[in-house]
C-alpha cells in the first residue's frame, strides 16, 4: 500500500503537502508528530474517509488517482482491504458485542450468520472478551470497548488495520490492555498503521516510524535511529516535549 | 346529569371510533412515511438534479408549517373544487370529506415530523457513519442498519408528541363536515342545550384517548431503550 504525491487541504489550510509513503505488508508503521500535523488525515485517507485533492493511492494493482475522484468499486476494494479503529471506538450502541462484530461479515461479506458467529467467537477469545459477547457497548469499560472495536475490524479480515490514536481516550491501566492486544497482533504479523502519542509503545511495536509535522514527512525509517541520537532539531524537540522533565 | 351523559357518551364514542381514530391513524401513518422520505431527501448531498427536488420539499415543509391547519383543510375541501385543470380535472377537484381530511392531516404531520426525523438523523454522531463505512458498508446499508435505528429511538418522544397533537387536531375536521367526536358533541349540545356539559364530556374523551397514547409511548420507549443504551458511543 502506497501514497504518492498526496496533497489535501481544508479550506486554505494545506494539511498534507505532496507526501510519499509506503506501508509494507506484515509490518507495523507508526505515525507520530504534534497534534494537527496531518497524521490522522494520512490514516483516514488510507481508508478513504478523507479524499485528498491530488496524488495517487496504490493498492496492489489498483491505482486510485485522487484528481479524478474515487468510484464506488475502488471505494469498496480499499475498505475491504483496510479496517479502521477510532479513538472514540464508535461501536454501534444498538447492537451487542456480537452484533457489532458480525455486522460487517454478514452485511458486507454476505457470510452466513452461523459462520460469522463462529469467527466472532474465535476473535473474542483471542482478545479475552468471550464473557462479554452478549453485553452492550455501554456496559463495557473503555479498554474493553476499544478491544471490541479492534475485533470488529479484524472480523472483516482486512490486510491492514488502521488505528487512529486508539488509546488516547483511555486511562493508563486500560490503555495497557489495548496495547497488549495490539502487540500480540503485531507479533502475529498483522499489518498495521498506528497513530499514537505513546512513544514507548511506538518504540516497542514499530517496524517503521514516520514523523509528520505541518503536513510534511520529516522522518521515514527505522525506529532505532529515530529515538536514539537523532540529530534533527524538530524531532528532538518533539521527543523531549513528550517526556515529563 | 348522569342521564344526559349516559345518552350522549355512546354517540360521542361511536363517532370517535368511526372517524377520530381512523382519521388519526391513517393520517399519522402516511404522514410518517412522507416525513421520512422528506427528511432523507433533504439530507442528501447537493448535486445538480437533487437541488431542485430538495427545494421543492423545503417549500412543502415551509408551506405547511407557515399556514394554519384549519385554513389548509378549507383549501383542500372547499377550495380545490374550484381548481379546474383542462384535461385532468375539468370540473375541479372534488374530494370526499374524509379523504380531504386524511390528505391534509398527512401533509401537515409530514411537514412537522420531517423536521423531527431530520434532526434525529443528524443527531447520530458522525463516527457512527465512519465506523460503518470503514467496515465496507454502503451509504444505504449504513442508513438502514446503523443510523435509522438510532435516530428512531431519539425521535420517539417528539413523534409521540405529534401523534397526540394530531388526535386533538382532528377535531378541526368537524368544520369540513366530518362527523367526528367534536361535531357530534356540537350536534347533541344543539339539541339538549347543555353546551358546557357536552363540550366538557368530549374534552374528557379526548383526554382519555391521549392518556392511553402517552402510556403507550412510555411502553414503546422502555422497549426501545430510549433512556439507556444510547450514551457514550462518541465522547
Amino acid at each position: 500500500m502506497e501514497l504518492e504525491e498526496v496533497s489535501k487541504s481544508y479550506g486554505n489550510h494545506l494539511v498534507l503537502k505532496n507526501i510519499n509513503l509506503d506501508f509494507q505488508r506484515g509490518k507495523v508503521t507508526v505515525l507520530v508528530g504534534p497534534s494537527g500535523s496531518g497524521k490522522s488525515t494520512i490514516l483516514r485517507s488510507l481508508n478513504l474517509l478523507e479524499t485528498p485533492e491530488s496524488g495517487k493511492c496504490l493498492f496492489d494493482d489498483l491505482i486510485i488517482d485522487f484528481t479524478k475522484g474515487v468510484n464506488k468499486k475502488e471505494l469498496a476494494y480499499v475498505r475491504q482491504k483496510t479496517g479502521m479503529v477510532f479513538q472514540s471506538y464508535n461501536l454501534f450502541p444498538h447492537f451487542s458485542v456480537l452484533g457489532n462484530i458480525i455486522e460487517g461479515p454478514t452485511q458486507v461479506l454476505k457470510l452466513d450468520k452461523k459462520t460469522a458467529i463462529e469467527n466472532a467467537k474465535k476473535i473474542l477469545k483471542k482478545i479475552g472478551l468471550e464473557s462479554k459477547i452478549n453485553n452492550y457497548p455501554e456496559e463495557l469499560s473503555g479498554g474493553q470497548a476499544q478491544r471490541v472495536a479492534i475485533a470488529r475490524s479484524l472480523a472483516m479480515n482486512p490486510e491492514y488495520i488502521l488505528l487512529d490514536e486508539p488509546t488516547s481516550a483511555l486511562d493508563p491501566e486500560l490503555e495497557l490492555e489495548v496495547l497488549q492486544v495490539l502487540l500480540q497482533l503485531a507479533r502475529d504479523g498483522q499489518s498495521m498503521v498506528i497513530v499514537t502519542h505513546n512513544m514507548s509503545f511506538a518504540q516497542q511495536v514499530a517496524d517503521k516510524i514516520v514523523f509528520v509535522e505541518d503536513g510534511d514527512i520529516i522522518y521515514d525509517g527505522e525506529p532505532e535511529p529515530f529515538f536514539k541520537n537523532n540529530k534533527n532539531l524538530r524531532i528532538t524537540k518533539f521527543l523531549s516535549s513528550m517526556v515529563l522533565k | 346529569m348522569w342521564e344526559i351523559i349516559s345518552k350522549a357518551l355512546p354517540q360521542i364514542l361511536e363517532a370517535g371510533f368511526k372517524y377520530t381514530v381512523p382519521l388519526t391513524l391513517i393520517s399519522f401513518f402516511f404522514g410518517i412515511i412522507l416525513a421520512l422520505f422528506t427528511a432523507l431527501i433533504r439530507l442528501t448531498k447537493n448535486n445538480g438534479f437533487f437541488i431542485v427536488i430538495k427545494l421543492f420539499f423545503r417549500f412543502y415543509v415551509w408551506l405547511f408549517r407557515s399556514t394554519p391547519l384549519l385554513v389548509q383543510l378549507f383549501i383542500v375541501y372547499f377550495g380545490l373544487p374550484y381548481l379546474k385543470i383542462k384535461g385532468i380535472a375539468p370540473d375541479g377537484i372534488k374530494l370526499d370529506a374524509f379523504i380531504a381530511g386524511v390528505i391534509t392531516f398527512s401533509l401537515n404531520t409530514g411537514a412537522y415530523a420531517s423536521e423531527t426525523i431530520r434532526a434525529a438523523i443528524s443527531s447520530v454522531p458522525r463516527g457512527q457513519w465512519e465506523a460503518a463505512f470503514s467496515i465496507g458498508m454502503t451509504r444505504k446499508q449504513t442508513l438502514k442498519r446503523i443510523i435509522l435505528p438510532q435516530a428512531l429511538r431519539v425521535s420517539v418522544p417528539p413523534l409521540a408528541n405529534s401523534f397526540i397533537s394530531l388526535v386533538k387536531d382532528t377535531s378541526l375536521a368537524a368544520s369540513i363536515t366530518i362527523v367526528e367526536m367534536f361535531e357530534v358533541s356540537q350536534q347533541i349540545a344543539a339539541e339538549n342545550y347543555q353546551p358546557l356539559l357536552m363540550y366538557s364530556l368530549v374534552a374528557a374523551v379526548y383526554a382519555v384517548f391521549c392518556t392511553i397514547l402517552s402510556w403507550g409511548q412510555g411502553k414503546l420507549e422502555s422497549r426501545l431503550g430510549v433512556k439507556s443504551n444510547m450514551k457514550g458511543s462518541d465522547n
